[in-house]
C-alpha cells in the first residue's frame, strides 16, 4: 500500500507573525519557513507504517512555490521515499489544494492519504475533509492513534471532551492531531540519502486543476491587544464585575 | 567564498536547533543556573536521540567512528549547539558525545588501546596539563616541570596550574622538560594515569566559572615507564599541532552561537520595554548597540566560516583560525555585555542566561591561546619570520 502525505511550507512556529503595513497579508519576506508541524506528524506516521510493514511506499506531496521543494526534502530526510511538487506561485486555498491532491491521488492510487488537521498559518482545517468529499472516501479527522488492519483503519479521534474510536473503510483520508506521535529527527545518513531521492514537479494546468481563489481576502489585521486581567477575591465580587463592568450577565 | 549553508547543512542545522529548543532548554529550566551536568537518566535518554540522529561523537574523526561531517558543517552545528545557558561550557551537556584530546589520536597503537578507545567509548576522561605557575602563553619557555631518565622510564617533578577537570579524570597529558638546554625542542609529552604514585591534585582553584573549577597539580618523584611517552622524546610540541589549530575554529563557533542567542534576546526585549514613554528599540542609543551586535556577530561568523572553509580545502589556515578565535571571543563578549545592558537589572540576574554567558565568555579571551598570543601569531605571519 502506498501512503501519500501532504506537507505544507509555512512560517516557522517560532517566528513572531507580523502583519504587512498595507494590511494585505502577513510578512513573509526574509521570514524563516518550515514544514507545518501537523504535517511532520503525518510524515512520521506514514514512515512508521512503512517500518511496520503496513505501507510499501511513502510519497510526500506539496503545492506552492519552488521553495516547497525544501519542505519535501525534509520529508524525504525523515524517511519518505519520493516527492511530488505541484509548483505554482498562485495563492492556494484549501479547495484548490484538495483538488490538486485528488489529481495526484488519481494518478498514484494510494491506500491512505494522511494530512495535518490544519496548517498553522491559516488554521483552515478543511483540506483533508474536502479531499475525502472529492474522492468519495472515508475520512478520520483529528487522529490521536491509528491502526491499519484488513482493508480498514481504526482511528482514535480527539473530540471535544474526550476521545472517540471509529473504524473506517480504506482507501481513506486521515487528518493528524498533535498527540498522534512525536516526529523523529532527520538523521545525518537520511539527510544525505534524501539528496538522491526523486521529486517530480507538476503544474496545476497539467493536472487539469483551476486553482484560482474562490475566497477574497479583504483585509488582514493584528488581533486587538488584550487588556491585563485582574484578580478578584470573592465570587460575589466576580459576579458584580461581570454584571456592572463587563456587562456580560 | 560562499558561506551560505547548503540544503543538507540547513537541514542538519534545523535538527540541532530543534534538539536544543525541545530537549535541552526545557530540562535546563529545572537545573541550577550554574549546573554543568544533566540528570544521568536524561543524559542517557538524549544520547539515544543524538545516536539516532547520526550525530553522536560529533568531534570524533570519521575514521574512528564519528559522523561524516566536514569542519564547515561542524562549525554551523557548533553555532546551534551553544544556544542555551550552559552552551559555552558544555554544549548540549555533552549529549553529542565527547572526543579524545587532540594529541591522543596520534598515540601509538598500544596507547590508543589503553587511552583513546576507552575515552571514545565514554569510559575514561582526560585532563590536559600544559600551563604551569610560570606561565601558559609561552609554554616552551615557561615549562619547569622536569622529566629525568631513570630505570627505563622517566621521573617527573614539578607543578601544573589551572588544569580543568584533573580531579575527575582517569589520565592526562602532561608536558615536561626533558632537555633543559633546548627550549622548545626539549619538551616531551607524557600520558599520566591519575593513580600514578607521586602525582596528585594539590589544590582546587576557584574561578569565575562557578560550575566547575580548575586544579593545581603536583609531581613528586612521579615515575612512569617509556610506554607513557606520547610521540617522540623532545618533540612534545610537534604532536597534534594541526589538530590543535583546528580546534580553535569550533571553539570560536561556540562564542558565535551564544552571541546570536544574546542578541536575539536583546532585540525582543528592546521591542517590548518602554521607558520615558517610548520603546527602547526607538532609542538611537539602543539601536546602535543592536547594530554593533549585528556587526560583531557577522564579522565573527564570516571569519570563522572562512577559517573552516580553508581548513576543509586543505589550505593554510593558521592566521584564519587566530582571527576567528579573536573576533568570536572578543566580539562575543561585547555582544553579551550590550545585551545585558539593554536588559537593565534583569540582565544581571540568574533568571536569564546572560550573566553566565558573560562569565564564560570572559574566559574565552584567555583559554585556547589568549588574545595577545593570537595577535602575536598573526603579527609573525604578516611581518615575516625574521621577527622571531
Ligand atoms: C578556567 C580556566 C581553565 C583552564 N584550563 C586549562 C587546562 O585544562 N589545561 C591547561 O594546560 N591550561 C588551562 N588553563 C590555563 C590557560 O591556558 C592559561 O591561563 C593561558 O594559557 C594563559 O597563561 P597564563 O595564565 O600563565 O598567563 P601568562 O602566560 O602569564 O600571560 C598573562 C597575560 O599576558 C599576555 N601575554 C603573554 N605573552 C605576551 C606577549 N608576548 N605580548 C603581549 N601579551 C602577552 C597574555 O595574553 C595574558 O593576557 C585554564 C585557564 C582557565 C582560566
Ligand atoms: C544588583 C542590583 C541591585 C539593585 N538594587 C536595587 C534596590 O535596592 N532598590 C531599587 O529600587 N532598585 C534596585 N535595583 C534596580 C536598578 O536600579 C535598576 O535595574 C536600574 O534602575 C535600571 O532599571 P531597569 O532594570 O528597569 O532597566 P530599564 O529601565 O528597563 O532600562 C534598560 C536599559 O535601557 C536603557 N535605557 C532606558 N531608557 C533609555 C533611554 N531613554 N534612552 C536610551 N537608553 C535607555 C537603560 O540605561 C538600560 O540600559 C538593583 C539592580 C541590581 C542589578
Amino acid at each position: 500500500m502506498k501512503v501519500l502525505v501532504a506537507v505544507k511550507r509555512v512560517i516557522d512556529y517560532n517566528v513572531k507573525i507580523r502583519v504587512k503595513a498595507d494590511n494585505t497579508g502577513v510578512e513573509t519576506a526574509n521570514v524563516k519557513m518550515s514544514m507545518n508541524p501537523f504535517d511532520e506528524i503525518a510524515v512520521e506516521e506514514a514512515i512508521r507504517m512503512k517500518e511496520k510493514g503496513a505501507a510499501t511506499e511513502v510519497i510526500a506531496f506539496s503545492a506552492g512555490p519552488a521553495q516547497c521543494q525544501e519542505t519535501i526534502r525534509t520529508a524525504l530526510a525523515m524517511g519518505a521515499d519520493r516527492g511530488v511538487l505541484v509548483q505554482t506561485d498562485a495563492e492556494l486555498q484549501p479547495l484548490a489544494v484538495a483538488k490538486l491532491l485528488k489529481a495526484v491521488v488519481d494518478k498514484e492510487q494510494p491506500g491512505l492519504v494522511i494530512v495535518g488537521k490544519q496548517a498553522i498559518d491559516d488554521d483552515s482545517n478543511q483540506t483533508g475533509q474536502m479531499l475525502a468529499a472529492l474522492l468519495g472516501w472515508s475520512v478520520g479527522t483529528f487522529a490521536n492513534k491509528l491502526n491499519v488492519a484488513d482493508g480498514s483503519v481504526e482511528v482514535k479521534r480527539e473530540v471535544d471532551g474526550g476521545l472517540e474510536n471509529i473504524k473506517i473503510k480504506m482507501p481513506a483520508v486521515i487528518t493528524t492531531d498533535l498527540r498522534l506521535n512525536e516526529p523523529r529527527y532527520a538523521s545525518l545518513p537520511n539527510i544525505m540519502k534524501a539528496k538522491k531521492k526523486p521529486i517530480e514537479t507538476l503544474a496545476p494546468d497539467a493536472l487539469g486543476v483551476d486553482v484560482a481563489p474562490r475566497l477574497k481576502t479583504l483585509k488582514v489585521e493584528e488581533p486587538p491587544k488584550r487588556k491585563a486581567g485582574i484578580k478578584v477575591k470573592t465570587v460575589a465580587e466576580l459576579v458584580e464585575k461581570l454584571r456592572n463592568e463587563a456587562g456580560v450577565i | 567564498m560562499d558561506f551560505e549553508p547548503n540544503q543538507e547543512q540547513q537541514m542538519l542545522i534545523e535538527q540541532v536547533r530543534r534538539f536544543v529548543r525541545e530537549e535541552i532548554i526545557p530540562l535546563e529550566a529545572k537545573l541550577d543556573p550554574d549546573a554543568s551536568e544533566l540528570d544521568p537518566a536524561d543524559h542517557a535518554r538524549l544520547v539515544e536521540k543524538t545516536k539516532a540522529m547520526g550525530l553522536f561523537g560529533i568531534d570524533i574523526p570519521k575514521e574512528y567512528g564519528g559522523p561524516d561531517i566536514d569542519i564547515v558543517t561542524r562549525v554551523l552545528l557548533a553555532i546551534e549547539m551553544a544556544q542555551h545557558r550552559a552552551g559555552l561550557y558544555v554544549p548540549c551537556y555533552g549529549t553529542f558525545g565527547g572526543a579524545g584530546l587532540a594529541q591522543i589520536f596520534e598515540a601509538n597503537e598500544d596507547q590508543k588501546e589503553r587511552y583513546l578507545y576507552p575515552t571514545l567509548r565514554g569510559e575514561k576522561k582526560a585532563f590536559f596539563g600544559l600551563t604551569e605557575p610560570s606561565g601558559g602563553s609561552d609554554p616552551a619557555g615557561a615549562i619547569q616541570t622536569r622529566a629525568e631518565r631513570r630505570d627505563n622510564g622517566w621521573v617527573l617533578n614539578g607543578a601544573k596550574l589551572y588544569i580543568s577537570n584533573a580531579d575527575r579524570a582517569q589520565y592526562g597529558i602532561v608536558f615536561a622538560r626533558t632537555d633543559s638546554s633546548k627550549g622548545r625542542a626539549g619538551i616531551t609529552c607524557f600520558i599520566i594515569d591519575s593513580d600514578t604514585p607521586g602525582f596528585h591534585v594539590r589544590r582546587v582553584v576557584h574561578t569565575l566559572r562557578s560550575s566547575h573549577y580548575a586544579t593545581e597539580l603536583e609531581f613528586k618523584d612521579c615515575w612512569v615507564s617509556d610506554h607513557q611517552v606520547l610521540g617522540e622524546v623532545n618533540k612534545g610540541f610537534a604532536v597534534a599541532n594541526d589538530r590543535l589549530t583546528r580546534q580553535r575554529i569550533p571553539y570560536a563557533a561556540g562564542c558565535i552561537g551564544v552571541a546570536i542567542a544574546a542578541h536575539e534576546m536583546a532585540i525582543e526585549w528592546a521591542k517590548m520595554r518602554s521607558t520615558f514613554g517610548e520603546k527602547l528599540s526607538h532609542r538611537q542609543a539602543v539601536q546602535w548597540m543592536l547594530v554593533d551586535n549585528e556587526i560583531d556577530i557577522r564579522t565573527a561568523r564570516h571569519f570563522t566560516l572562512e577559517a573552516a572553509e580553508k581548513a576543509r580545502r586543505g589550505l593554510p589556515f593558521k592566521i584564519e583560525a587566530s582571527i576567528a578565535k579573536l573576533t568570536a571571543s572578543e566580539g562575543g563578549g561585547r555582544v553579551v555585555d550590550r545585551a545585558m545592558q539593554i536588559h537593565g537589572g534583569m540582565g544581571m540576574t540568574k533568571d536569564l542566561p546572560l550573566e553566565r554567558w558573560y562569565r564564560e565568555m570572559r574566559i574565552r579571551r584567555v583559554g585556547e591561546g589568549p588574545s595577545e598570543v593570537q595577535r602575536m601569531v598573526i603579527a609573525r605571519e604578516i611581518l615575516g619570520s625574521n621577527l622571531r
